[in-house]
C-alpha cells in the first residue's frame, strides 16, 4: 500500500534529476572559460573599434574622396563648331541643336541578359538596329568612360519617351548637341568637305593636338584643313549620378566650352552657285551636241580664281553630294545612295572625288601655252615665225593628225594659239626633241616653273600633283618588271613622246587646279600664285571674350617665274585672238560678251572604260582663260569629263561664270569651230 | 456551512502569482534591459536616417515596421522571461524536430531571394525560420548536453552532440545560407565550450572544422568539385584579396569601405551621405545597415553602436556565471556567443575584415525576423537571470 502510494506520488512530482539539475557550481575550470569568452568579447571589439578608427579617422579623407568620385562623372561638353562663311559672310556651314542618345558602357547592367534586354529596347525607341549599337559599343570597349553616341539627332518623342523611363535604362541617357547644317544643301561640298567622329586610328596620331575619342573632326575639305579653328575647346561639366548610373543632376560645367572660330572663305556663294550651274550646262550642252562619247559627259570640275592674289572664287566639282548625309547618325544606306561608299562610288561616278585638285586629266590644246612660252624662252621659235598648219605631219615613219584635217595655212605664233593648230606645235615639240640630251628636257623643266607635276599648295587635301613626264620617269616606270614585253622600246623617250606633250597628250596629267594657276600667271604677267581659299579666321565673341579677327599664317606671295614679258604678250595675244578673231576656237563663245575674255579650248583624248567593260577613247573638254583681257581679275578653268570639244561644253560653261562674275549677258552666240 | 475552498484557493493563487510577479520584476537584470531597449531605439534611429530616401514620398516606411516589429519582439520577451527555462530542457526533443521541420519546411517550399530560400510566405508577412532557429537551436543543443551532463567528458558526448548539430547546420547550408549556418556552428562551439567539453576535444573539433573549410572553399573547387557555389566561394575568400576584383564579388565591400570611410569623425549626414542615398551601397538597410550608419553618422554613430553591444554581451556573460544549473549556463553561453559571433561577423564585413555573409546586424538591419528573435533570446537570458542563484529574492 505505501509503496504503490509511492510510485503514485513520484509519478506526480518528478525526484530532482540528479544529471541534470544537480546544483551547477561555478568551478574554476568553468570560471577560466567564462573568462576566455570575456577574453574574446573583448578581443572582439577591440578589433572592431580599431578598424572603425583606421576607416573612419585615419584614412577617412581617401574614402571620402572615393565616395565623391563614385557618383561623379566627368562629361566633355563639346564646343559647337564654328561656322564656315563665304568671303561677305553669307553662311555656308552653320549648326543646328540636335539631342543625342548616348551609351555609357560602365554604367550599363552588370548582368548580360538586363544589358541586352535594355539596348534591344533602346534600339527599338531611337530606330537604330540592336547590331549597330552593339557594334558601336564594342568599339568603345577599352574605354568605358566616355559614352557611345548611339543616336545624334534624336527627335523630341524618343528623348522624351527616354527621359521619362530614365529609371528602366540606367547607362542611358540624352545630351545636346550641335549638328552640321547645310543651308544651301550640296553647294559646294568638295570645298566645305564633313565631319564625323573621329577614329580610333586618327585618335592615336592626333592625342597630342589634344582630340579625345568622341571628339568630331572634319574629314575632308576646308573641315579638314581649318580644323584647328574650326573646333573650338571642349568645356568640362560633372555629373552625379547614383550606382546605376543614372544622373542625379543636371550637368554642372567646371570649364566652359569655348565655340570654335568662324572661318571666312575666298569663296563668293554667288560664283559658286553660278559655277555648279554651268557644270550641268556644260554637260547639257555636251549631251545636246550628241558628240562621240558625249552621252557619257556626266562629271566635271571648274575653278575660278584671282589671278592677282590666288584666291579661289568657286571651285565645283560634279558629281557631287550632300555633306548633311554625315551630320547626325550616319546611315550606311543613306552613304550607299549618295555613292560614299566603295561599293557604290563607281556606278555614281565618284561623287566624293573633288576633281578640281584631286583628279588629274590630260590637258590637250590648253597647254599649248606652255610649249608657247617654253619655246620662246628657248629660242626654238620666234613670235613671228611662220610655220605650215598642216592636217597631218609625220616624222620618222609616224602621222600625227591635225584636228581639223582641212587645215593648210602658214601661220605665226599667235595665230597657231588662237586657231589651236596642232601640228604647228607638233613641229614645235620636234624641235624640242632636236635639243642637245646635256640640257635635258626643257619644255619639262619650264612646265615645272609654271607649277605642272607638283602640288599647287591649295589649302584642300588630298590634291594630286598630275604627271610630267620626263625621259626619266620613262626610264623609271617602264621596267623589266612592270612591263616584261615591251619595256625595252617604251623606256626610251622618242620623238613621239615629245610632238605629243607639245599639244598636252599621251602621258601628261594635269589638275583643273593647276591650269587655273597656269592660266593666272599669264593673266598677272608671270607670277605663280598659291591658289587658297582661307580668307580670315573669326573669333566670336562668347563668354566675355570679344570677337576678333586671328592672325593665321599667310600663304606664299606670288613667286615670280621669270617669264620673259614679250613671250607672255605673243601668248596673252593669241589668247585673245583664240576668242575673238575669225578663226578663234572660242569665238562662238566669248565673241560677243561685253567683257574681253581670253582663253583656250581644249580637247583631252583620254581612255576611259564608261562602265561597260570596254574602255576606249573620250574626248575631254577643257576651256582656260581670264578676263577682263587688258588687267584680268578672275581666271576660269572648266573641265568636263567625255564632254568632247572644248568648245562646245567647257567653253559655255565658263562664260556663265563670268557672266555672273561680270554681271552681264552674252549678247549674242556664234556657231563653235574648236578643238 | 459551506466552506468556499475554490475562493480561497483563487485568492491565494492569486496572491502568489502577485508575489511571483514581484519577486519576478524584482530580479530583472534592469541593466540588461536598459542597454537592450537603449540599443534598439539607436537602431530605430540610425533606421530613420539609413532609409529616409529609400522610399520615395514615405520617409518613415521603414522604420515604422521596424517599430512594429520592435513591438512584437518586446511582448515576445515579456514571454521569454515568464517561461521557466527549466520547460525547454524538457521538451528539447521536440524543440529541435521543430527547428529541423521549419528549416526543412522552407527548402521544400520556401520564397526565393537572391538565389537563396530563406523565407516562408504567410501572405501578410515574411518569415525567416533560421533566425528563431539559432534560439531553438542552442536551446536544444543545450538540453541534449544538459542531460548528459556527468558523461561530458566521453568523446561519445561530444561526437553525438555535434553529429545531432550537424543536421540543422547541414540543411541551413543547402538553403543556402552560409551565414546562418556559420553562425550555429559558432553557437555549437560556444554552447561546447560552455558545457565543459575537454579541451581535447574541442581542439579534435576545430581541426575537423578548419579541414571541412580547407576541402570546401580550396581543395573541391580545385578538383572540379563545386559543393559551394562560386559566388559563395568568392565571398567567403574575397576579403583575402580586397583589390581583386571591384567590380564583382568584392565590389559590395569596396562600396561598404568608401561609405565607412567617407563617413570620418562626425558622419556626412542623412542627405549627405551619397553612398546609401545613391545606391552605391548595398542591401544599405539590410545586410550593410551597420556602413550606411557609419557613413551618415561618423565614427561616433558607430561607436556608440558598438559600445552597446559591448554593454549587452557583458551582462550577458555575466549571467551565465549567476546561472542556476547547467543548461542555463549552456542555453545563456550559447545566445551570447552567438550574437557576438553576429556582431563581429556583420560589423567585420562591412569594413572588410569578415567573409561576406548574408548576416544581420542585431537590432540594427531592418527585418523582423532577427528583430523578435534577437529580443526573445535576450528574454531567454533574462528568463535565466530572473531564476539565478545567489540573486536577491
Amino acid at each position: 500500500m505505501a509503496r504503490r502510494a509511492k510510485e503514485v506520488l513520484s509519478r506526480r512530482f518528478l525526484p530532482r534529476d540528479p544529471r541534470t539539475v544537480g546544483p551547477y557550481r561555478l568551478t574554476p575550470s568553468l570560471a577560466l572559460r567564462i573568462g576566455v569568452l570575456g577574453m574574446l568579447a573583448l578581443v572582439v571589439f577591440a578589433v572592431l573599434f580599431l578598424r572603425l578608427w583606421a576607416l573612419q579617422v585615419l584614412s577617412g579623407a581617401q574614402y571620402l574622396r572615393a565616395a565623391q568620385n563614385n557618383q561623379l562623372r566627368t562629361v566633355r561638353v563639346q564646343a559647337s563648331r564654328g561656322p564656315i562663311l563665304d568671303r561677305y559672310g553669307r553662311v555656308l556651314v552653320t549648326n543646328r541643336a540636335g539631342t543625342e542618345v548616348q551609351i555609357w558602357p560602365s554604367d550599363l547592367p552588370k548582368r548580360r541578359s538586363d544589358r541586352v534586354r535594355e539596348l534591344r529596347e533602346v534600339a527599338r525607341i531611337v530606330e537604330v538596329p540592336l547590331w549597330q549599337i552593339a557594334a558601336a559599343i564594342r568599339k568603345h570597349r577599352n574605354d568605358l568612360l566616355t559614352p557611345v553616341t548611339v543616336k545624334t539627332g534624336a527627335s523630341e518623342v524618343q528623348v522624351g519617351y527616354l527621359w521619362e523611363r530614365r529609371e528602366d535604362f540606367p547607362g542611358v541617357r540624352t545630351a545636346n548637341t550641335y549638328l552640321r547644317s547645310y543651308p544651301h544643301g550640296s553647294l559646294g561640298a568638295h570645298i566645305l568637305g564633313y565631319v564625323t567622329e573621329i577614329s580610333p586610328a586618327q585618335v592615336k596620331v592626333l592625342a597630342k593636338q589634344g582630340y579625345h575619342p568622341g571628339d568630331e573632326i572634319g574629314q575632308a575639305g576646308i573641315e579638314a584643313s581649318y580644323d584647328r579653328y574650326l573646333r573650338g575647346t571642349a568645356g568640362v561639366a560633372k555629373l552625379v549620378v547614383d550606382s546605376l548610373g543614372r544622373p542625379r543632376t543636371h550637368l554642372n560645367p567646371s570649364t566652359m566650352a569655348h565655340p570654335g572660330n568662324a572661318v571666312r572663305l575666298t569663296i563668293d556663294l554667288k560664283l559658286q552657285q553660278a559655277a555648279e550651274r554651268a557644270l550641268q550646262i556644260g554637260m547639257e550642252d555636251a549631251r545636246a551636241s550628241q558628240c562621240y562619247g558625249c552621252w557619257n559627259a556626266n562629271g566635271g570640275a571648274i575653278v575660278a580664281l584671282d589671278p592677282r592674289d590666288g584666291s579661289v572664287r568657286a571651285l565645283a566639282s560634279w558629281p557631287t553630294y550632300n555633306p548633311s548625309v554625315y551630320a547626325g547618325r550616319v546611315s550606311l544606306r543613306g552613304l550607299d545612295a549618295a555613292g560614299l561608299t566603295p561599293k557604290t562610288a563607281q556606278p555614281l561616278n565618284y561623287p566624293a572625288l573633288d576633281r578640281a585638285v584631286d583628279a588629274a586629266y590630260p590637258p590637250g590644246s590648253t597647254w599649248k601655252p606652255v610649249t608657247a612660252l617654253a619655246a620662246l624662252e628657248e629660242g626654238l621659235i620666234t613670235p613671228y615665225e611662220n610655220l605650215q598648219c598642216t592636217g597631218s605631219y609625220t616624222v620618222a615613219g609616224h602621222t600625227f593628225n591635225n584636228w581639223d584635217p582641212a587645215a593648210n595655212a602658214w601661220m605665226d605664233l599667235r595665230t597657231a594659239v588662237a586657231a589651236s593648230c596642232d601640228t604647228y606645235f607638233y613641229r614645235v615639240g620636234y624641235r624640242f626633241y632636236g635639243l642637245p640630251a646635256r640640257l635635258g628636257p626643257r619644255l619639262q623643266a619650264w612646265a615645272s616653273r609654271f607649277g605642272f607635276g607638283a602640288s599647287t599648295g591649295v589649302d584642300l587635301s588630298p590634291e594630286r600633283t598630275g604627271l610630267l613626264p620626263t625621259p626619266d620617269w620613262r626610264k623609271a616606270t617602264y621596267t623589266k618588271k612592270t612591263d616584261p614585253r615591251g619595256w625595252e622600246i617604251d623606256r626610251l623617250w622618242k620623238p613621239g613622246d615629245s610632238i605629243q606633250l607639245a599639244i598636252g597628250q599621251k602621258d601628261l596629267l594635269v589638275t583643273p587646279m593647276q591650269m587655273a594657276r597656269f592660266y593666272a600667271m599669264i593673266a598677272n604677267g608671270g607670277s605663280l600664285v598659291t591658289p587658297h581659299l582661307l580668307m580670315d579666321v573669326e573669333q566670336p565673341p562668347s563668354n566675355g571674350r570679344r570677337g576678333a579677327v586671328l592672325p593665321t599664317s599667310p600663304f606664299a606671295a606670288p613667286e615670280p617665274t621669270n617669264v620673259d614679258a614679250g613671250a607672255l604678250e605673243v601668248v596673252r595675244q593669241g589668247l585673245l585672238e583664240a576668242t575673238h578673231s575669225p578663226f578663234g576656237t572660242s569665238v562662238g563663245v566669248f565673241g560677243g560678251f561685253p567683257v574681253a575674255i581670253a582663253g583656250k579650248t581644249g580637247t583631252a583624248e583620254k581612255t576611259i572604260d564608261p562602265g561597260d567593260g570596254y574602255p576606249r577613247i573620250f574626248n575631254q573638254s577643257w576651256w582656260c582663260g581670264y578676263g577682263p583681257a587688258d588687267s584680268p581679275t578672275l581666271v576660269v578653268c572648266a573641265l568636263i569629263e567625255n564632254g568632247g570639244h572644248g568648245g562646245t561644253a567647257a567653253a559655255p560653261a565658263a562664260l556663265h561664270v563670268f557672266e555672273e562674275f561680270f554681271h552681264t549677258q552674252v549678247s549674242t552666240t556664234g556657231p563653235v569651230h574648236s578643238d | 456551512m459551506a466552506v468556499d475552498y475554490v475562493a480561497r484557493s483563487r485568492a491565494r493563487t492569486r496572491r502568489r502569482e502577485t508575489a511571483d510577479v514581484a519577486a519576478l520584476v524584482r530580479r530583472l537584470d534592469w541593466l540588461l534591459i536598459g542597454f537592450v531597449a537603449l540599443l534598439v531605439a539607436y537602431g530605430l534611429w540610425a533606421v530613420a536616417g539609413i532609409t529616409r530616401h529609400d522610399i520615395a514620398g514615405d520617409p518613415n516606411y521603414y522604420l515604422v515596421r521596424q517599430s512594429v516589429y520592435a513591438a512584437v519582439g518586446a511582448i515576445g520577451l515579456v514571454a521569454a522571461v515568464v517561461i521557466d527555462p527549466e520547460r525547454y530542457r524538457a521538451w528539447w526533443r521536440p524543440l529541435f524536430l521543430g527547428t529541423v521541420g521549419m528549416i526543412v519546411l522552407v527548402i521544400l517550399r520556401g520564397v526565393e531571394s537572391n538565389g537563396s530560400k530563406r523565407w516562408l510566405d504567410f501572405g501578410f508577412f515574411r518569415f525567416q525560420p533560421s533566425e528563431f532557429g539559432k534560439v531553438f537551436f542552442v536551446l536544444a543543443l543545450a538540453g541534449f548536453l544538459a542531460e548528459r551532463a556527468q558523461k561530458l567528458g566521453e568523446a561519445r558526448t561530444t561526437f553525438r552532440a555535434v553529429g545531432l548539430a550537424c543536421v540543422p547546420i547541414a540543411l541551413v547550408f543547402l538553403q543556402p545560407d552560409v551565414g546562418t549556418a556559420m553562425v550555429y556552428a559558432a553557437a555549437l562551439a560556444a554552447i561546447l565550450f560552455v558545457a565543459g567539453t575537454p579541451w581535447t576535444h574541442l581542439a579534435g573539433v576545430a581541426a575537423t572544422t578548419v579541414l571541412v573549410a580547407v576541402v570546401l572553399l580550396w581543395a573541391a573547387p580545385a578538383g572540379g568539385v563545386h559543393i559551394l557555389k562560386p559566388y559563395q566561394v568568392n565571398r567567403l575568400t574575397g576579403f583575402f584579396h580586397p583589390q581583386s576584383d571591384p567590380g564583382g564579388a568584392t565590389y559590395n565591400i569596396a562600396q561598404s569601405k568608401n561609405a565607412i570611410g567617407a563617413g570620418q569623425l562626425r558622419g556626412r549626414g542623412v542627405n549627405g551621405a551619397t553612398q546609401t542615398n545613391y545606391d552605391f551601397l548595398p542591401a544599405h538597410h539590410t545586410d550593410f545597415a551597420f556602413a550606411s550608419l557609419a557613413e551618415e553618422r561618423g565614427f561616433v554613430g558607430a561607436s556608440i553602436l558598438l559600445g552597446l553591444y559591448l554593454l549587452v554581451v557583458w551582462r550577458g556573460l555575466r549571467i551565465v556565471t549567476l546561472a542556476r544549473d547547467a543548461f542555463s549556463a549552456i542555453v545563456a553561453g550559447g545566445i551570447v556567443f552567438g550574437l557576438l559571433f553576429q556582431i563581429f561577423v556583420n560589423v567585420g564585413m562591412t569594413m572588410g575584415i569578415a567573409p561576406i555573409t548574408g548576416i544581420p546586424a542585431p537590432f540594427l538591419s531592418v527585418g523582423g525576423s532577427s528583430m523578435i528573435a534577437n529580443l526573445v533570446a535576450v528574454g531567454i537570458l533574462l528568463a535565466i537571470h530572473v531564476r539565478a542563484r545567489g540573486v536577491r529574492r
